[in-house]
This record gives C-alpha cells, structure tokens and sequence, in this order.
C-alpha cells in the first residue's frame, strides 16, 4: 500500500487553492479580521448602538 | 427513563416523581445492559456517578438547588479532561491528554447539577467523520447493527440516541458534531466560534474546534448550550459576549423568518432519500409561516479547501510529539492525515488564515443581507456501513471521510452556528437529517427554527429498538 503518494498530490492540490486565491490579500488583511467579520455580523440587539 | 427527554427528567426530578438516584441507576443499569454491543463509552464513571446522584438527592431534600440539570446523567467526550478519569482522546494511550484543569463545559454543567456518567468513545485524535475506532472498538449505530455512528463524536450521538444519557457534550472541527447527530437521528449543535469556551478540550484545530451540545430534541440542546456558553478566561478565543436567553425564543414560531435553501454545492451527489427528506423538511417549514426560497451560495468548497489547510497544519503541530515518538500506535488513516499536515508550509498556513478572514467576512455579508438562515443536508447519504469506514488504503479511507464530511466543513472555517436536525428514516431504517445555519452568534434563531420544526414533526420522538 503506497501511502505517500496521493497525500502528496493531495497537498499539493490543496496549497494550489491557496496559491490562486491569495495572489490579490490587501497587506491589511490578516487572520484577526476573522474575529471581527463574526462580531460585525452578529444580529442586531434592540437598543444596542451599533 | 429511556423515553424521556432531559427537559422533561429534569422537572421531573424536581418535581419529586424521579430522585437523582433513580435517575442515574437507570442510566447505568442500560449502559451495562447494551454498551457491550453499542461501544458508546470508554470510561464509565460508576462509583462517582452515584455518589454525586446522592449528594444531590441529599441536597434536594434540605431544599437546596444546583441548577437546571439537578440530577440529570450526562456523559462527555473522551478528550474533556476531568480529574481522577483517563481521557485517551480515542488514543491506545489511556491518559493521552492531561489539562491543568477541569474542561470548563463539565465544570460548568456539573456545577448546574449535572451527574457525569463518564467519558464517551470517538474517533481517534477526533479525526474522521464514521466513528471508528480499532482502539476502543467501533461505535456502533442504534439503529442499524454494523452501520456507522458518525464520528468524531460517535459516542456522544450513540449515548444519547440509545438512552444511555440524556445528553452529551460533543466537538466538532470539521463537522464532529453534526455528522453523528444526523447519523443517529439525534440533535447536535455546533455553535457559533468562541460562543463555548475550548479550555480543557483537547484540541485538533484551534482555528476550527468548537464544542457543543447533544441530545434528542432542539429544546434539551438550547438548555445544555444555555449552561455552557459565555467568556471564559481560560480561553482566550472564547468571545465576551453577552450569552442571550436561548428557550426564551423557543415555540416563538418561524412565521416570517427568511429560510435560503443553497442552489449550489449542497444537493449534488446527495443521495436520493436525503435530498426528499431535507427538501420536506424546507416544506413544512415554509408551512410554518417562513419565506423559504432558494439562493446562490460563494462557493463552499474553497471555504472547505482553506479549513482543510488550517486544521491539518494545527493538528499535526499539536499531535506532533504521538507522530514523532509512537507512530505505531496511530491507525493508518489518522496517520496518513497527520503526515499530510506535515507537508504544509508555515507560508500557506498563514495564507490560508488570511484568507478565511476574507471568506467569512464575504459570505456573512452577502447571505445574511438575503435570510435569516440556511437550511441545507448534514450527511450527503445515511449512515454507510461500518466496512466503508474501515476496509481499503488509508488514502482511500481519507478520500471517503472527505466526501462526508463536505458539507459541514465549509462551516467550520466560517465560524457560523449550525444545528443538526433530524427528519427522517430512510427505508433501511437509518436517519436523515438536515442543518440549519445562522448568523454568528445567533444561536437562538438557529434554535427557534429547529424547534418549531420538532413541534410541528415526530421524527424525535422515534427509539431505536433495543431492548
């Protein structure tokens, strides 16, 4: 049983998405503003200034 | 007992019909009567789980009240650390994981009165979505001798499907909850990222880990998240947010809610039983008053591909030293996914993080602005048989536990609630369920659409023939 090929082409499939989608991150865009698009999109509470 | 739900033991014990006593031999009385069979739990916890039954009965008698689970069996996932007990995490170590302290969602459900039962079995190092597992033996489907329980947290649905407990804590990185929920028939729910503290979990993901309730019905769900949720200085991800009245929006209704039913990604390959049983569910929720139509999805395999990258670069950091020093002892395919970890350069890792920022902050935007919800499959079929999970090369075990696992993953790397429902029996007798997904943070939607479903359905109330 060959267990090192199809992860490696695996692997290599998975870090081409990578590769694609982030030719064009803002340099402002890093991990935290994950936290914060969650918390931006929770839903509104009645008399709480948004 | 094994009928009840825990909303309903729970006002019974304080109503003085069951005591905590009765309540906790009967629960152990049926583990030893089938968990040789069913392989829900690795440690059963006899001695303590009577001792604390009589404590509270005690406690009760003199008038004194823990909380909303006085007295109510409970069993956890075998990667929440509790002192005094072995928590393997699924491993052939039997003390594989140890905390400083307690997990924080035991703590705080015993402290509300609940018994501890024990540690429930799942997949090992909580990574594959069938519920095997060759160490502690496969957990196995109550409603189908030999056909997956859905992992990782196969124990937690099998316990609570089977009567065993009457509620579980599960985790779930990539679907774990969801996935044997549905696979059971039972309720599970993933909640929103940082709602419930991680401390004293083991971790797999630390991006992706959340941990969650379940049990039978949406209600017994919205109780036990009720008493988990909220900050924890513990744990650092864990969001300071207020936690809202979760069963003060239950049996409110869905008249008016938006309910989107994805047109993309979702129903393809899905088996045709589980297509019929989800999209009758959307049906009878449209027959409650919501406004369900159909609506485009950003594409979720690249939401999945990007959690992939993120929980195998973490796992194989976190798990590194088993890799490194007792590679034999690791099944195969957990293997095979922990080495693939191990290829990922630091520079994708953290590309992929960036990225998910950018995703979620995209989808929350573009598909909360048209629903309140999603509704879409858990499992693309019935539970398979337990040789589908087992048999073959590991990289064709990996491959199966992908296909899965897609539909609950992109969620994951979201961050958004999901609430597994069931809805279903296919005509082999196993369960169909559907998810419903929410904004962050908005639990209590989630719930209330879950709910009005199971008040308006019986599928619920359907056992296992066991006995």
């Amino acid at each position: 049983m060959d267990e090192s090929r199809p992860p490696q082409a695996e692997v290599a499939a998975l870090l081409g998405v990578i590769e694609r989608m982030a030719a064009d991150l803002a340099l402002a865009e890093e991990p935290s503003r994950f936290i914060a698009a969650l918390e931006a999109g929770r839903p509104p509470v009645p008399d709480e200034p948004r | 007992m094994s009928d009840w739900t825990l909303e309903g033991l729970a006002a019974a014990i304080r109503a003085g019909q069951i005591s905590p006593v009765e309540a906790t031999q009967e629960c152990l009385a049926r583990i030893a009567r089938l968990d040789g069979r069913l392989r829900a739990f690795i440690t059963v916890d006899r001695a303590r789980a009577l001792e604390t039954a009589r404590r509270l009965e005690g406690e009760q008698r003199r008038g004194l009240w823990r909380g909303p689970l006085h007295g109510v069996p409970l069993a956890f996932k075998d990667l929440c650390f509790i002192g005094g007990l072995p928590t393997s995490c699924g491993t052939k170590t039997a003390e594989y994981f140890r905390a400083e302290q307690d997990c924080t969602v035991v703590t705080r459900l015993v402290a509300a009165g609940a018994v501890t039962l024990g540690k429930l079995n799942m997949t090992e190092l909580a990574m594959g979505p069938f519920g095997d597992n060759a160490h502690h033996g496969h957990a196995q489907n109550p409603w189908r001798r030999d056909h997956c329980a859905g992992g990782s947290s196969s124990g937690s649905a099998v316990a609570a499907a089977a009567g065993l407990a009457l509620g579980a804590v599960g985790t779930d990185t990539g679907g774990s909850i969801r996935l044997p929920a549905a696979a059971c028939g039972i309720v599970g729910l993933k909640p929103t990222y940082g709602r419930v503290s991680r401390a004293g979990a083991m971790a797999l993901s630390w991006s992706n880990d959340h941990v969650g309730p379940m049990a039978r019905t949406v209600r017994d769900c919205a109780l036990l998240l009720q008493v988990m949720a909220g900050p924890d200085p513990l744990d650092a991800t864990s969001s300071p947010l207020p936690v809202p009245d979760y069963r003060a929006g239950l049996g409110g209704g869905v008249a008016g809610l938006r309910v989107g039913v994805p047109e993309n990604y979702f129903f393809q390959g899905l088996d045709a039983e589980m297509e019929a049983a989800v999209r009758r569910a959307a049906e009878v929720i449209a027959g409650l008053g919501a406004r369900v139509g159909e609506l485009r999805v950003p594409d979720p395999q690249t939401m999945s591909d990007v959690t992939n990258i993120v929980s195998r670069s973490e796992a194989s950091t976190i798990h590194a030293r088993l890799l490194r020093e007792r590679p034999h002892e690791v099944q195969p395919v957990v293997r095979t996914r922990l080495e693939l970890g191990m290829r990922i350069p630091a520079y994708d890792y953290l590309q992929a993080l960036r990225l998910r920022a950018r995703l979620a902050r995209a989808f929350i935007t573009e598909i909360f602005a048209e629903v309140d919800v999603l509704l879409a499959p858990v499992i693309p079929e019935p539970a398979p048989p337990l040789a589908h999970a087992t048999l073959g090369a590991a990289h064709e075990l990996a491959e199966r536990q992908g296909r899965f696992s897609r539909f609950t993953r992109p969620f994951n790397g979201l961050g958004l609630p999901a609430l597994s429902v069931p809805c279903g029996f296919s005509s082999a007798g196993l369960p169909l369920a559907f998810q419903v997904v929410g904004r962050p943070f908005d639990e209590a939607t989630v719930l209330r659409v879950g709910d009005a479903y199971q008040q308006a359905t019986d599928w619920h109330a359907r056992r296992p023939a066991l006995d």
